[in-house]
């Protein structure tokens, strides 16, 4: 297929990891990520990427509900990985690659470090156009233990499998703040190998109790802040990463206006993901996008690549 | 905007229309259109969506039949139980004069809202209703007027709802349809409504989880709509290009199951 923006370049295309997006907003994993037609509905609103839902080898169910709940300053959510396996995952991969020219991200994850490589090979048959490893989720610890990012000698293997599995397709890993090593452990990615580092999972995790029914709302207890709450943790976070490593990085975390994503940006991020604010509406994708041009109009500048990292000076 | 923090109420009445098949009733301090579901909490067990049954007098009414583990359970609460609601959530019916309201079973259910709401407003509309068998049937009391049938012959005409639809829209030649059940009785009621060329806004069920547009969990096959955002109202037209209607609907983990048989 065609890239249909390839010939009309804007301000707004980023180059990550060696992929042109046509607009650095790329939608995060576990929002709209379920199937082509899923990601095809927020990718209409001008995308420059999505991200799969994260799968595994065998199908998951995840958590018995509630699995999302709003407070006041965002969402927490704990819906436990569900996915349908990775054979009907990489369905919904080719099936979005046949109708979208937006590039595809395949978000993977494994219940054991062993995993990682073979799940790795199941989704670069697909031909993703970069594969992102969830090491970091926070709402399955009961179950999975402590998330892969904490431990940097099972992160750098997997790093390393999930490379090799790989091949010619770029690899992001996936991090969070949740351990307060982020720049170390992106340097134990970088080290293995790693293309790129998607920055920030949820937070937390977090725990909402409801005062009449004296329990925790989410089914799981405890689960992953997103939202308004995370943008500055997140920017810190990108910070922290820019300066520990030289890999482009996809900021995320809380973005909800151009002046969110141009925070990630200015202090390092390449591309910036987009997920909760969707909640008010997909077209706060457009928004963004009309909000990120006008910047660069207004500044007098021909991409988001002059003024990358530029909080560092 | 969607509602999606948690509240939680205390039911303040449960009637009985059979063992398996309760309205619930919370004093409900927000508003709510016809069509709308509310994510339904059963502290400590799970969190399913339902249509709104009734909301009047600042009372939300649910109606829900114990078919499955979650609705089973829900047959046990009782007054003075805490319930806990997110929503309203979902776009709701649009109003018109001179409408035939068709229901399946407890699928019924939201257009008994609607009924409300038309009478409120002075809308002409007819009501069919179709059940297995009368106990199936809920508020039966105040069904005066509406056309039944029973597949079992026990109340009404003997057999499905359309053979009780066609004679109707026949003679009152209404301007709309609505429809809401089982979804086989929907696709029916929409070829026919196309038939006829009466515009139909039909209430779609799939497997839910956040209910606010986030998770993707809802979306359908084709144009991608969110039933829980874009819907659980969509207009026949808007059905067009979905390719998944009749087929077995996606499960938690988001797989479609392959039909049986």
């Amino acid at each position: 297929m065609t890239d249909s923006t390839a010939g009309a370049p804007t301000r707004l295309a980023v180059v990550v990891a060696g992929v042109r997006l046509a607009s650095p907003l790329v939608l995060a994993s576990g929002v709209l990520g379920t199937s082509a037609s899923s990601m095809d509905l927020v990718a209409r609103h001008g995308l420059g990427a999505v991200t799969t839902k994260s799968f595994s080898l065998d199908e998951r169910s995840g958590h018995k509900g509630p699995t999302l709940v709003a407070f006041d300053h965002g969402f927490l959510n704990a819906v436990g990985l569900s996915n349908p396996g990775w054979e009907a995952a990489t369905a919904e991969i080719r099936a979005f690659k046949a109708r979208s020219d937006t590039k595809v991200i395949a978000s993977i994850f494994g219940r054991t470090a062993e995993e990682y490589g073979r799940i790795a090979e199941h989704a670069a048959s697909a031909a993703p156009d970069l594969i992102e490893v969830n090491v970091s989720c926070p709402n399955v610890a009961s179950e999975l233990g402590t998330p892969f990012e904490a431990d940097a000698a099972v992160l750098g293997r997997i790093t390393g499998d999930v490379k090799r599995a790989a091949g010619a397709i770029p690899v992001s890993i996936k991090l969070s703040s949740n351990f307060g090593v982020i720049g170390r452990m992106a340097r134990v990615c970088e080290d293995h190998g790693a293309d790129a580092i998607t920055a920030i999972n949820t937070v937390g995790p977090g725990m909402i109790i409801d005062v009449n029914a004296r329990r925790p709302v989410l089914s799981n207890g405890a689960g992953g802040v997103s939202g308004p709450a995370i943008l500055p943790i997140a920017v810190r976070s990108v910070y922290e990463v820019a300066r520990a490593v030289k890999l482009p990085i996809i900021g995320t975390g809380g973005v909800a206006s151009a002046e969110d994503a141009l925070q990630l940006v200015l202090a390092g991020a390449t591309a910036v993901g987009i997920g909760t604010a969707l909640y008010e509406g997909l077209e706060v994708v457009d928004r963004v996008n009309r909000g990120l041009e006008s910047y660069l109009a207004r500044e007098g500048l021909d991409s988001l690549d002059a003024i990358r990292g530029a909080a560092h000076a | 905007m969607p509602d999606a923090r948690m509240r939680t109420f205390k039911v303040v009445r449960v009637i009985e229309h059979a063992p398996l098949l309760k309205s619930f009733y919370v004093d409900a301090p927000f508003a709510a259109e016809p069509g709308q579901f509310v994510n339904l909490w059963i502290p400590g067990v799970d969190e399913k969506p339902f249509s709104i049954s009734d909301l009047a007098d600042g009372l939300l009414e649910l109606s829900v039949k114990g078919l499955g583990s979650f609705t089973r359970r829900l047959m046990d609460v009782r007054p003075g139980d805490w319930l806990g609601i997110r929503g309203p959530h979902g776009s709701p019916f649009r109003l018109e004069d001179n409408s035939v309201l068709v229901g399946g079973g407890i699928g019924f259910a939201p257009l008994r809202f609607l009924a409300r709401r038309l009478r409120d407003a002075g809308l002409k509309h007819r009501v069919a209703i179709g059940v297995r068998a009368r106990d199936d049937l809920i508020f039966s009391t105040e069904l005066t007027g509406y056309e039944i049938a029973s597949e079992d012959g026990s109340v009404g005409e003997l057999g499905r709802v359309t053979g009780v639809l066609e004679p109707m829209l026949d003679a009152a030649r209404p301007r709309a349809i609505y429809a809401a059940g089982p979804e086989p009785m929907l696709l029916a009621v929409r070829d026919i409504a196309k038939q006829r060329g009466i515009p139909a806004q039909l209430s779609l069920e799939r497997y839910m989880k956040c209910g606010v547009g986030l998770c993707g969990q809802c979306c359908l096959d084709g144009p991608g709509a969110r039933v829980c955002v874009e819907g659980p109202v969509f207009e026949g037209s808007a059905l067009e290009g979905v390719t998944e209607l009749g087929a077995p609907h996606r499960t938690a983990s988001g797989r479609r199951p392959t039909r049986a048989g």
